[in-house]
């Protein structure tokens, strides 16, 4: 294979699993990147090859490596003897592949923490009552009808809808301005 | 009957509720003292509290017997609650009154009817009604936690703030999750839209329309 196709396959193989282990993307699978990535190689030697580049992955993502951590540790993965060693040409390809993809692995392995239900979105509304069955309602102020999508990782969303007056919008407001800056101490902090 | 056409209509409607016509009735030979402690009985009712035990011990010491203290009640129930139905503006006590005077019931008694429909008690009255209309249910608490996560299995170091979130529902339920920092900014700014949208919309001329 000339350099360009390894380099190709190489950068694949690294994405596919990441697609594996960190975007749930069931559809992909071991013998899917084979076929497609290595159809040549003896499958002894293509599993040896995709457990290492898993386990080099896992190490990275583990410590959520950043630029210079990279560089050493694929360093001294090149550095070592025999078949556990790394190739020049991958520790290019992974040096790339996390360049590209740190952010997003990282934001999965949080989401995989995530126990509780999480907030994925939100709509609202403003409603006016004008009338009701005693006919007299324009003494009620203005109502907001939320709806709340929430959800498990990997689970369909539940939606939780409320009403809340105008006072408790005050409230609940207030309140997030305490949130954001018990958010903003902590960030500053670190 | 010429005399009632000429004349608005009754804040009863057309036709004269039942439970009203037998109230009439039934109330000959009652004292006003028994009609005023109905009367705070019925309007207890109207405010949602519990006044069973008020009611039993009310018709255990009275003479009149429960059957008709029944048709009473349920008269001075259905002419409070269709008051209270009409907007304070739109109904004139005098012509309630009037409407009550047709219906032959004593003077006195029009007067207590009277002293609550337009009376301190119409506002209680107006919220506690406005309670039974279809709602979704509403927020009681509100309660939130800012965690920062340290480690986790799969990673060393997350040190990822976020924040989790716990309401208290007024039908009983608690809802508790987890808001991502990037979401809460999103919330944030959604929920301070809402409030300018209400604000707005009191200033705004077209809720004025009914005066």
């Amino acid at each position: 294979m000339a350099d360009v196709e390894v380099a190709k396959s190489l950068s694949g193989l690294l994405s596919g699993i990441a697609q594996m282990v960190y975007y749930n993307k069931s559809e992909i699978t071991e013998e899917l990147l084979k076929n497609e990535l290595y159809p040549e190689m003896p499958q002894e030697e293509f599993k040896v090859l995709f457990e290492k580049m898993k386990g080099l992955i896992k190490s990275i993502a583990t410590a959520d490596m950043d630029h210079a951590q990279l560089e050493a540790f694929l360093t001294a993965q090149t550095k070592r003897h025999g078949g556990s060693g790394l190739s020049a040409e991958q520790a290019t390809a992974l040096s790339r592949f996390w360049k590209s993809q740190r952010v997003r692995v990282r934001e999965s392995l949080l989401a995989q923490h995530r126990w509780e239900p999480t907030l994925r979105g939100l709509s609202w509304r403003v409603d006016l009552q004008t009338g009701d069955r005693y006919g007299n309602a324009d003494h009620r102020g203005p109502v907001a009808l939320m709806e709340l999508e929430l959800g498990r990782a990997g689970q369909d969303s539940e939606f939780l809808c409320l009403e809340v007056d105008e006072t408790k919008v005050d409230q609940v407001l207030k309140k997030m301005a305490d949130i954001q800056e018990s958010i903003d101490r902590i960030v500053h902090r670190t | 009957m010429s005399s009632s056409n000429v004349k608005d209509s009754s804040f009863l409607g057309g036709r004269i509720p039942p439970e009203i016509e037998s109230m009439s009735k039934n109330l000959k030979d009652v004292d006003q003292e028994l009609f005023r402690k109905l009367l705070k009985v019925v309007v207890s009712a109207l405010e949602g509290k519990d006044c069973r035990e008020v009611m039993k011990s009310v018709a255990e010491s009275s003479v009149i017997p429960q059957e008709r203290l029944s048709h009473i009640i349920a008269g001075m129930h259905r002419v409070l609650s269709e008051a209270i139905r009409i907007p304070a503006s739109l109904l004139k006590q005098e012509a309630f009154k009037e409407d009550l005077r047709e219906l032959r019931i004593p003077e006195d008694f029009i007067t207590d009817f009277s002293s609550v429909v337009f009376g301190n008690r119409r506002a209680t009255l107006e919220a506690a009604s406005s309670q039974n209309d279809p709602h979704l249910p509403t927020l009681e608490e509100f309660k939130w936690r800012v965690d920062v996560s340290i480690s986790t299995s799969s990673l060393a170091r997350a040190l990822q703030p976020s924040v989790l979130m716990q309401l208290k529902l007024s039908d009983g339920s608690f809802q508790r999750f987890e808001v991502p920092v990037s979401k809460f900014q999103e919330l944030r700014y959604n929920v301070a839209l809402i409030l300018k949208e209400m604000n707005d919309l009191e200033k705004r001329s077209i809720l004025k329309i009914q005066d």
